[in-house]
């Protein structure tokens, strides 16, 4: 009783901290009185303390009525400022401007100002929030409104190939930091006018854009519903990448298994969009986020496409293969040693005795020790800078495997199954698939360790169990195997060639299912 | 809600995990502490009162059969890497003998001088010993063996002469014997001298027909061990009849057409040089007859081969008459082999091993019924007429000599 109380006051203060960081714009929304003095004043109150933060007063022309312009330094493009804003307000800005016809405001909207971008706020917060965005604020004295004038300089990087996801044949774009880039270079790869890209504000301190991108007449209207619903429940301080946004949104998050697909590459969410997917691109995150996501998409890269269907399928083959190995290799070797010395073949049972007389530890102690190790070896190579990276590795993989051998800790076949499994992980494409996998090989290894083969194997049923009952955003995570779908197999474990698949997934519910005529 | 439901499962998971230590490693075995049981001998222990300790209740049957079971265990000590390096070469097997009246004790008592545990599914071969067969039913040899999980089916039985026990022995320290006599019972393909395998899983069926059957015997001679003929084992006793030597046993693998593969040596007539036949394929049919109540067997074998070597200096391959003339020779020596092993069996041993009663079962099965009671003494009074043609198909790659 006593601990539901304080989760009840928890969720009491939250609300109230939530409140709080809604009700700040709700004090600020007072419009501006149009006095240019007093507004600014205002403005200085709340940006004045910033160093970054420029104020440049002058008067319009020669006409002797004042103006300023607030803009953040660096952010802005200063180019822009001075040669079509203070240029046309303060030199060209005719002395007769009084043309009866039209107004002050009108007059520098539609007649002075040679900028595209160009909207109109009432109150301090929707000033304050546009020039932190990198947008110039133009007041004029006697003009109730605040022009505000789209000046952002992106900060962006040059397109690079994405690095996460290396293709021998396939285009070698990836995806930036910068959300007009990325929905810029989907348009570009689709010139498609179904495409729709719809913008979505988040985070509730740090405004950040996020897009959502799928075709118009493909994706299942209910499906882009329950996307944009889902992103909408996201109500946290900032999001400072697609991760957060992955998990705020995803159906299960005690589930191991990830249950949205990410990636660098715009040929993938292309192909995804248009088997009826949904994209979800943020500002700031070069990995777009792809829903729904099904387990053999994790296992599949877009090369297999571009491939001919041959190589295609027997490389998807493989890296189901290398699924398996990675998954259970350790703890089948476990389950082999310790439980059923029977199921070897038996020259290959001598050696494996011979070559473990002397190891101290049973199999388990000892498959821990080397697949412990060599996961803190991947991680260390991960994060170590890159012309150390490589030299880590021979000190980890060769000296270390090859003492420990050598002094008796680890029997030489316990090496090649570990790193057989280590090389077959890294076949997997999506790399938080093979996380997924990392993980479960201990789980499959204890469960070895307790109950051999027939503790792989109950770990298997509970994993498809599991794997059965997962959905995302309501897809079956294991379709087109269960629910059995014969059709959409020809893109499962074999891909077949092109010309048969002549319809889009039937387990994305398509508006329309022709792919080919 | 979130929160909680997580905390729960947090729980649950850290409860069943807890629930599975209490199971431990529940019937693991180490790989490094078994020591695996390559091939196992049983013999006649003639001097019975070797046996120092025999255990109060079995001095009360007194006039038991004593066995010797020696036990052929690898283990990670007799190893290649497992040797320590700068000793003396040491053997890679370790056999273990104990003595007693049955099987499954002698084999507990190995435990007090072995320190792994034996474990039999490796195991490849059982050499029963001459004078064990003779005294004891194989049905009762066998029983342990066939009953035990740990044993596999796919081992193999075969008898040795004198003793069994120093077939599992051998000089050459890199070989285990055990695995040594399995590979031979493999080569059957190449050689006519060689039974078909017999595993635990076939002889269980030939025990339980009542069948008389073969087994291939072995023989150690100066520390070699050599596959050499084969044992006749009567089927109503399930004991050792006697031996046929390896010429009665290509006999009866024509008659049988059993046979993958080896050699016919036959000597031309007018020369006196040898032929050597060697065959691709063998078969044959048996035919029961029933002619008023009297049964016969009409035996007809095929066969198609090459000739491998022959000395004979006219002797033109590339002439059909030199190959028929090779042909008539080669079915001449098959068919002294066939006879000689009919005699054999039917009048000195008076058994079917050749499979006659099973044609006779299959294609008359009334007349079986009222014969197999006492089949093997019928199956001796009953006339074989047998017909073996051959062919050659090729003379290898050399047309002249």
């Amino acid at each position: 009783m006593k601990r539901r109380k304080i989760e009840i006051k928890l969720s009491q203060q939250q609300q109230q901290q939530t409140s709080q960081i809604e009700k700040q714009p709700e004090t600020a929304k007072v419009p501006f009185t149009g006095n240019i003095t007093i507004d600014l004043d205002q403005v200085r109150k709340e940006l004045g303390h910033n160093s970054d933060v420029g104020f440049r007063e002058f008067f319009l022309g020669n006409t002797g009525i004042r103006a300023s312009i607030i803009f953040l330094y660096g952010l802005t493009d200063k180019e822009l400022i001075n040669k079509y804003i203070l240029k046309s307000l303060m030199t060209n800005f005719p002395e007769r401007h009084e043309h009866r016809e039209v107004s002050l405001k009108e007059f520098i909207t539609n007649q002075a100002l040679t900028i595209s971008d160009l909207t109109e706020v009432n109150n301090l917060y929707d000033t304050v929030s546009k020039i932190l965005t990198g947008n110039t604020a133009l007041l004029v004295d006697g003009i109730q409104e605040v022009i505000i004038l789209g000046t952002t300089k992106e900060k962006a990087r040059n397109i690079e190939e994405p690095v996460s996801e290396a293709l021998v044949r396939g285009p070698r774009i990836g995806f930036t930091e910068t959300l007009s880039d990325n929905t810029a270079i989907l348009r570009q790869h689709g010139c498609n006018h179904n495409l729709s890209i719809i913008q979505i504000q988040v985070g509730a301190r740090s405004k950040k854009e996020l897009v959502i991108a799928f075709i118009n007449d493909i994706a299942d209207p209910a499906l882009v519903d329950e996307v944009k619903e889902r992103i909408k429940t996201i109500n946290i301080d900032d999001l400072p990448e697609s991760g957060y946004v992955e998990q705020l949104i995803e159906d299960n998050y005690l589930s191991p298994f990830p249950q949205v697909q990410n990636t660098e590459r715009p040929d993938r969410v292309f192909s995804a969009l248009m088997e009826g997917k949904i994209a979800i691109l943020l500002d700031g995150s070069p990995f777009a986020l792809i829903v729904p996501v099904t387990f053999s998409m994790l296992l599949q890269s877009p090369e297999d496409y571009y491939e001919r269907w041959i190589p295609g399928s027997l490389i998807r083959l493989l890296r189901f293969l290398a699924a398996i190995l990675s998954l259970f290799a350790p703890s089948m070797y476990i389950a082999f040693i310790s439980f059923h010395p029977g199921l070897i073949p038996t020259k290959l049972a001598l050696s494996i005795i011979s070559s473990r007389e002397g190891v101290p530890f049973p199999a388990l102690i000892e498959a821990l020790i080397m697949e412990i190790s060599i996961e803190i070896l991947r991680e260390a190579g991960l994060r170590l800078p890159k012309p150390i990276g490589p030299a880590m590795g021979i000190v980890g993989g060769l000296i270390i495997g090859e003492a420990a051998v050598q002094a008796g800790i680890i029997s030489p076949i316990m090496v090649i199954v570990v790193s057989i499994t280590a090389i077959s992980s890294f076949a997997i494409p999506q790399y938080s698939a093979g996380i997924t996998l990392r993980i479960l090989r201990f789980v499959a290894m204890f469960c070895a360790a307790v109950f051999g083969l027939y503790g792989i194997i109950l770990f298997f049923l509970l994993l498809c169990s599991h794997l059965v009952k997962l959905k995302s955003f309501g897809v079956p995570y294991v379709s087109p195997a269960v629910p059995y779908r014969i059709s959409d197999w020809k893109d499962f474990i074999l891909r077949m060639p092109l010309f048969m698949m002549k319809r889009r997934p039937k387990m994305l519910h398509t508006r329309d299912s022709n792919r080919k005529g | 809600m979130k929160r909680r439901n997580f905390f729960w499962l947090l729980k649950c998971s850290l409860v069943l995990l807890l629930l599975l230590q209490l199971t431990g490693c529940w019937s693991s075995k180490e790989i490094e502490e078994l020591g695996l049981v390559a091939g196992t001998a049983l013999d006649l222990e003639k001097k019975a009162d070797l046996s120092e300790e025999v255990e109060g209740h079995e001095e009360r049957y007194p006039n038991r059969v004593m066995i010797t079971i020696t036990n052929q265990l690898i283990t990670s000590q007799t190893t290649e890497s497992g040797k320590k390096t700068g000793a003396p070469q040491q053997k890679s097997f370790k056999n273990v003998s104990e003595t007693g009246d049955s099987i499954l004790p002698v084999l507990r008592k190995m435990i007090l001088k072995i320190d792994k545990r034996a474990f039999a599914q490796h195991s490849k071969v059982i050499v029963i010993g001459e004078d064990l067969t003779r005294t004891l039913n194989l049905q009762q040899i066998l029983d342990f063996f066939l009953r035990e999980q740990e044993m596999r089916l796919s081992g193999q039985i075969l008898i040795a002469k004198n003793n069994a026990k120093k077939t599992l022995e051998s000089q050459e320290t890199s070989v285990i014997p055990a695995f040594h006599l399995f590979q031979i019972t493999k080569s059957q393909e190449r050689t006519t001298k060689i039974l078909p395998p017999l595993s635990l899983a076939k002889v269980m069926g030939k025990l339980h027909s009542g069948s008389s059957f073969l087994v291939q015997t072995v023989v150690s001679e100066k520390g070699e061990v050599k596959f050499a003929g084969a044992a006749v084992i009567k089927g109503k006793t399930k004991k050792l009849l006697g031996f046929l030597n390896e010429k009665e046993l290509e006999g009866i693998v024509w008659l049988t057409g059993k046979g993958k593969g080896g050699v016919v040596k036959s000597f031309d007539k007018a020369t006196s040089q040898p032929i050597i036949y060697e065959i691709k394929s063998m078969k044959s049919k048996i035919q029961p007859r029933i002619v008023n109540n009297n049964i016969s067997f009409d035996v007809k074998i095929e066969s198609e081969g090459s000739i491998a070597e022959h000395w004979v200096p006219s002797g033109k391959p590339f002439e059909n008459e030199f190959l028929k003339k090779a042909e008539k020779t080669t079915e001449k020596e098959v068919e002294s082999l066939v006879k000689n092993v009919l005699v054999k069996t039917q009048q000195n041993y008076r058994v079917d091993v050749a499979g006659f009663g099973n044609r006779l079962r299959i294609e008359y099965p009334r007349v079986w019924e009222k014969v197999k009671q006492d089949w093997d003494h019928t199956f001796s009074k009953i006339p074989i007429k047998y017909n073996v043609n051959l062919t050659v198909k090729d003379y290898g790659t050399s047309g002249s000599n």
